[in-house]
């Protein structure tokens, strides 16, 4: 990064800081002369309490959706203040949200600041459209109760989904970062969220206070087993990365390979455009792509001379023993089929998986993880080589594509880590023999495992069992 | 679980999701012209709503199943004014979701306890609730809603102690689990029972005020909890595997005897089942059992093999690998801990050593004499006795003697 573009972005944020506060700081200023405050003050504090919880502790469902009730909460709220002190009330709730405990905790300041003017330009617009609507209709009938708070809860959505786009925009100069299509993934999540928002009220407004515990009991356990699920879900992701990374430490030359070609993936599966659980999918496959190597004997794997096809049976025995074991694993089993086809050519050829036949091209998210897994290995050092330009590697990949990898899946690969700006590999051009020479010279004496080098000696023993 | 199983409880869960529904549709209609339903229809109507809801069951986190029914009664017990229709409908219902569910066999994790669980509970509950609103409504000054409210507390305690009664003499039975472990294990379920009596409560109270609305206001919130609590308990499951799978590496590597860490663990499971440790404890215990020679990775390393090491490189080793995932520190730390033997050289106690170590380093030493040295397991439990007080903590070998016993392992 060039000091100048940081200079130009610490400006932009220092605009941001300043801006949004003002506009945040005049709407409540205007609000506070148009609309009461909501009554009984207790029930606005236990609404705000709420929000301040849900803001704080959104949940994972998967990848990038985050479920967070707080747009719930406010538009409940919403109904039960009535419309001579909704916006008001709500606003005043949204403005707590830019207590987040990780800002207080790092003394940030600009998104505590921004926060702040952006929760409330969205709480006035998204329930200045509830107010209008039920003043429009009948405040008092189930039906446009609910329709209103489900129109405002969208509103909700789009407006900050809208206003975050405009500040990353602003801040960081990305034109395309928030595109439209993406809007409807949040629509659905928050009509339902608003629309049971709107029905709550609705049961406040006819049974009274008893509500709110049967309401906050139901929504409170709920949110805990989803919280529980979501951590142990994040347990099981980090104990599987966590074993992998411990185990892999031992071997200086493939230290990180498994968390590079994972971080690889994921940036190629994203560029084509996954999301959700498909992305998931394919960062999983690359974690667990080398864990069979783990169960092969070292000296196995280091050895100088071509294997025997004994040696070569005994080797994948221990990788299939492995494979065998991660597919008691139910969840794991479509992470595990990819895996065992990342050597498989896209034309066909190569080393093939589970599921796959000779022939038949492996699935995208194979050829995916090919791509990834080839890059890390040409650009990190190894103990037949030191490690290769990232211009060199974009060409083999490039060379290679239509026949052991997929072009398209190349053009993506190498598009995504141009954009991303960020330069793997050796920063000096040499050529490949060149490399070699001097992995000889310099480390002539370590030999180390490695999955491409092992692969290959692997593959001249099968030929050699099967000639 | 067998895949068909599955597929009859999925087929029964929306059959009875259509019924209930129905049911309420009609109810709803009915009411809506005025009429009063006659008493029996009334009766018919809340037997068959809680019947096909008692079909569907929650996973709770104890890894038993709860029935849905008890919500549903808890709404009919809000919506029904006398206590003749409540009992009928509870009853008739429960007997009904019972024949029902033999007959499928699509209580799946259910046992006859369970259902007797249910119905004795669901009737003390329905007793106390027609009972104690009564005597709230006379006595206290209370808004309606907020006496509903107090009942339906009151008789959810009631509810609580009979199953607490029941649990205990399921415990009487089965003498390998411990009182204790058992009680505790109930108690893990608070939160599924707890968002059961709520719901069931909003609903019968929304459903006076609003009608149909209040499927939306009661059944959307559950249900999101439900399925919160049916992907809890299946991560909890796939999490499980995963750490057996990764615990089984040095096996197929050929680094440690094939199956010991899974025999290690069942024997450790139960142990610690027997003496009665929290929940919690017997989870973590099951994870560090599994893992204790994790360690045995290392030795891939042909340096480290030639160098030579202990049962605590060993230990050291499994910990260090095991502390790299961060939710599994505790874990780590009792792996770490479980070559220490009971008493040190020099030490009178070494109040350090969590039981759950002690019960490991019990379970491994018996698997190993009998594999590692072709030991029977009346010899294997010899061997742990003769090392008892000494090596190994001497309840966890009178424990471990026990479960044996219990199993038909060994004669008493």
């Amino acid at each position: 990064m060039f000091p100048n573009e940081l200079a130009r972005q610490h400006r932009a944020k220092v605009r941001m800081a300043i801006a949004f506060p003002i506009v945040g700081f005049a709407v409540v200023g205007v609000l506070a002369f148009a609309q009461d405050f909501p009554r009984p003050v207790w029930l606005w504090a236990l609404f705000a309490a709420a929000f301040v919880f849900f803001e704080w502790k959104s949940v994972e469902v998967n990848d990038k959706l985050f479920a967070s009730p707080s747009v719930m909460v406010i538009m409940t709220a919403a109904v039960i203040f009535g419309p001579e002190s909704a916006v008001l009330g709500c606003v005043a709730m949204a403005a707590l949200g830019l207590l987040q405990p990780e800002d207080i905790h790092d003394r940030r300041w600009f998104q505590p600041a921004v926060n702040f003017g952006q929760l409330i330009i969205t709480a006035t617009i998204s329930i200045g459209v509830v107010s209008i609507i039920l003043a429009a209709t009948d405040p008092t009938s189930i039906p446009w109760i609910a329709l209103a708070s489900a129109v405002g809860a969208v509103t909700y959505g789009i407006v900050n989904y809208r206003l975050v786009a405009f500040i990353v925009s602003r801040v960081y100069g990305h034109k395309d970062v928030a595109p439209w299509s993406h809007v409807a993934q949040i629509v659905v999540p928050f009509v339902g969220m608003g629309f049971l928002g709107g029905l709550l009220g609705a049961t406040y407004l006819l049974l009274g206070t008893a509500a709110i515990p049967l309401i906050g009991i139901v929504f409170f356990t709920g949110y805990m087993a989803f919280e529980s699920y979501s951590r142990l879900r994040q347990a099981q992701l980090s104990t599987l990365a966590g074993f992998i990374k411990a185990l892999e430490a031992k071997d200086l030359y493939t230290r990180g390979h498994t968390e590079r070609v994972a971080y690889f993936s994921n940036m190629i599966g994203e560029h084509m455009g996954f999301n959700g659980t498909r992305l998931e999918i394919v960062r999983w496959s690359a974690l667990i792509h080398d864990v069979g190597k783990l169960a092969v004997p070292r000296d196995l794997i280091r050895k100088k001379t071509r294997l025997t096809p004994e040696e070569y049976e005994e080797m994948q025995g221990h990788v299939h023993h492995v494979d065998g074991l991660l597919n008691e694993v139910e969840f794991l089993r479509p992470m595990v089929e990819i895996a065992s086809n990342h050597h498989a050519h896209f034309d066909g050829g190569g080393y093939h998986g589970s599921n796959v036949g000779e022939g038949d091209a492996p699935s995208l998210e194979a050829r995916i993880l090919a791509v990834a897994d080839s890059f890390d290995a040409m650009t990190s050092t190894r103990s037949y080589r030191v490690a290769l330009t990232q211009d060199f590697a974009f060409r083999e990949l490039r060379k290679h594509g239509g026949s052991q990898f997929d072009p398209e899946v190349v053009e993506a690969f190498i598009e995504a880590l141009t954009g991303a700006g960020e330069q793997y590999g050796s920063p000096i051009e040499i050529s490949e023999q060149e490399a070699r020479r001097r992995a000889e010279v310099g480390m002539g004496q370590e030999h180390a495992l490695d999955p491409m080098h092992a692969r290959r000696r692997a593959d001249e023993g099968r030929e050699t069992a099967h000639g | 679980m067998a895949e068909s199983r599955i597929k009859v409880l999925t087929i029964a869960t929306w059959f009875a999701t259509l019924v209930s529904a129905g049911v309420f549709v009609a109810v709803g209609v009915a009411n809506a012209g005025g009429d009063t339903l006659p008493w029996l229809l009334d009766v018919a109507l809340w037997s068959i709503a809680i019947t096909a809801l008692a079909l569907i069951t929650v996973p709770a986190p104890s890894g038993s199943r709860l029935s849905l029914g008890i919500g549903a009664g808890v709404a009919a017990s809000v919506l029904l004014d006398d206590p003749v229709s409540l009992g009928a409908s509870i009853s008739i219902a429960l007997v009904a979701s019972w024949l029902i569910q033999r007959r499928l066999g699509v209580g799946v994790g259910r046992r006859d306890g369970d259902y007797l669980a249910d119905a004795l509970s669901m009737a003390l509950y329905g007793v106390i609730y027609s009972y104690s609103l009564e005597l709230i409504v006379v006595s206290m000054d209370l808004q309606p809603t907020w006496s509903v409210l107090a009942a339906v507390t009151l008789a959810g305690l009631g509810w609580f102690g009979v199953r607490a009664v029941v649990a205990a003499f399921v415990g009487l039975e089965r003498s390998d689990l411990a009182g204790r472990y058992l009680w505790l294990l109930a108690l893990e379920d608070w939160a599924v029972v707890l968002s059961m009596f709520a719901g069931g409560a909003l609903f019968g109270l929304a459903w006076s005020v609003m009608g149909l609305w209040a499927v939306a206001v009661a059944i959307l919130p559950y249900a999101f909890a439900h399925t919160a609590f049916e992907r809890y308990s299946s991560t909890r499951v796939t999490y499980g595997q995963t750490i057996k799978a990764l615990a089984q590496i040095p096996e197929v590597a050929g680094l440690a005897p094939l199956g010991h860490s899974t025999r290690t663990s069942d024997i450790a499971v139960a142990i610690a089942q027997e003496i009665g440790l929290k929940p919690t404890a017997v989870t973590e215990l099951e994870y560090a059992a599994l893992m204790h020679d994790v360690g045995r990775i290392t030795l891939n390393e042909p340096a480290i093999l030639r160098a030579g090491f202990t049962d605590e490189d060993i230990a050291r080793w499994g910990a260090q690998i095991i502390a790299e995932a961060p939710y599994l520190q505790r874990v780590s730390e009792l792996v770490r801990l479980q070559h220490r033997p009971y008493r040190s050289p020099g030490v009178e106690f070494d109040p350090d050593i969590p039981m759950t170590s002690k019960i490991i380093k019990v379970a491994s030493a018996y698997d190993q004499a009998q594999i590692e040295e072709g030991l029977s397991p009346v010899e294997s439990l010899e061997r742990i006795h003769q090392g008892s007080a000494y090596e190994f903590d001497p309840r966890v070998a009178a424990s471990l003697r026990r479960v044996l016993v219990f199993r038909g392992v060994i004669a008493n």
